[in-house]
């Protein structure tokens, strides 16, 4: 399996949200690619030592948010980000959940040039992706 | 919903005039791992025992598999795994003798491979004798003689008590590999939240004797959580709320802990009871369910109230 994982358990985290963050993490990194296909629910299971509903839960939402598709019969895999579907929502969620990072930086201090130098830096991390789709678009 | 393969209803028993068990009513279905919680002495061990038909109840009743707990026969039993608490085994048998014993009990079911090669890989013998085991040795062939069967329903009462990181991530792994066969079940209780939230999918929770949960683990997750409100002035005295299970105040705040009390609900309040703001505190299964069981009025144990 190229996908590395660490479930933590007694977290506050429910272990379902911690495989949704690590294998849509992976996808925006580029460490998982379109047509790359996800371990088989059982078999991810067996090897985290967790229950495979909970495989299956992170699964379903990956595949609600367009991430990945499931083939009947084949396995699930991560889609092509051309067909994913985004809707205003998706984005207005996104929105509120940087103005708590923002919040954050605020109250430690940061100004506005510090925050921008800071983000520039971690999107170096998903520069494989970004870069990516800009080409194709453009 | 699958079907229930596990059952109590009103399931009561009295240890002279103190009920250890009170009506309980809890439904298992199959194939999931339901995680049995409770505080020590919260009636975990009885319940087992008497839905096991090892003890009689004093009044309900209980069933495995369809099948009256009373009147279990020995084609029921066969579909049935059972791993006591302390993992007590026959001492002066060998492992390999303690594995023909147990094999008689389920004819034509037994993997002889599958008990050799976790043998194997515990890094044990089977010419080795019982009373020779360590507390953790002995818990490895219990999990060993519990799998063997490839039973339909594994019941487990708190498999993994002092046992080291390694060997109790074993027995979890013992589980997982089970449920992936189609159709199995288990329940098992444990005192480790951390275990129990990373293989099983359902859980039930009793307290005194009495039942206090039967749900999805996410379901409990969801809805046992704790909010604290901030107040310009002065929070208010009285908390009139549907679902609180216990608050803590200071000067200008007030720490709720709720179950199935919904955002909005919990916003209606505050807006009512003229709070500023307020913030969920994310809780891990372990502060769920200290908090679940806890006493309503209760006091901190290191806490001396000032005169």
């Amino acid at each position: 399996m190229a996908l590395w994982m660490q479930i933590s358990s007694g977290s506050e985290t429910p272990i379902y949200q911690q495989l949704v963050e690590q294998i849509s993490g992976a996808i925006a990194r580029g460490e998982l690619r379109t047509g790359d296909k996800l371990p088989a629910v059982r078999a991810l299971a067996a090897e985290l030592v967790i229950n495979p509903n909970t495989v299956a839960r992170a699964y379903t939402l990956l595949e609600q948010s367009g991430l990945v598709t499931t083939k009947t019969g084949s396995g699930t895999f991560v889609s092509d980000p051309a067909l994913r579907q985004v809707d205003a929502a998706q984005i207005n969620t996104l929105a509120e959940r940087m103005d708590t990072l923002i919040s954050r930086a605020v109250n430690l201090g940061l100004d506005r040039s510090a925050l921008m130098a800071l983000f520039e830096k971690r999107l170096e991390k998903f520069a494989g992706t970004l870069d990516k789709g800009k080409a194709e678009n453009g | 919903m699958a079907e229930i393969v596990l059952e109590t209803k009103g399931l009561t028993k009295y240890y002279g005039a103190k009920p250890a068990l009170d009506h309980l009513d809890l439904r298992v279905p199959r194939g999931c791992i339901c995680g049995f919680l409770g505080r020590n002495g919260a009636g975990k061990t009885t319940a087992i025992k008497l839905m096991l038909g090892l003890l009689a109840p004093t009044a309900g009743s209980a069933s495995l598999l369809g099948c009256d707990s009373t009147a279990l026969t020995p084609a029921i039993r066969q579909r049935i795994g059972y791993v006591t608490e302390g993992h007590r085994l026959f001492r002066w048998m060998t492992i390999g003798r303690l594995e023909e014993f147990q094999k008689a009990f389920f004819p034509g079911q037994w993997d002889s491979r599958l008990f050799a090669d976790m043998i194997e890989y515990f890094e044990l013998s089977k010419k080795q004798k019982i009373k020779h085991l360590s507390n953790g040795q002995r818990a490895q062939v219990s999990l060993a003689l519990a799998l063997a069967p490839n039973p339909e329903l594994l019941v487990m009462d708190d498999p993994t008590l002092g046992l080291d990181a390694a060997i109790r991530r074993q027995f979890l792994e013992g589980m997982i590999e089970l449920i992936t066969r189609q159709g199995r079940t288990v329940l098992f209780s444990s005192h480790i939240l951390a275990d129990v939230e990373r293989v099983a999918d359902r859980i039930v929770v009793i307290d005194k004797g009495v039942l206090r949960a039967d749900c999805s683990l996410e379901q409990f997750r969801t809805s046992v959580r704790k909010v604290v409100v901030y107040f310009e002035n002065s929070a208010p005295a009285d908390i009139e709320l549907a679902g609180l299970l216990h608050f803590r105040r200071s000067e200008r705040q007030l720490e709720l802990t709720l179950v199935g009390v919904g955002d909005a609900e919990v916003a209606d309040w505050a807006r009512q009871a003229g709070a500023g703001r307020f913030d969920f505190v994310e809780m891990n299964l372990e502060d769920q369910f200290i908090e679940f069981t806890a006493p309503a009025h209760r006091r901190r144990l290191f806490q001396w109230e000032k005169a």
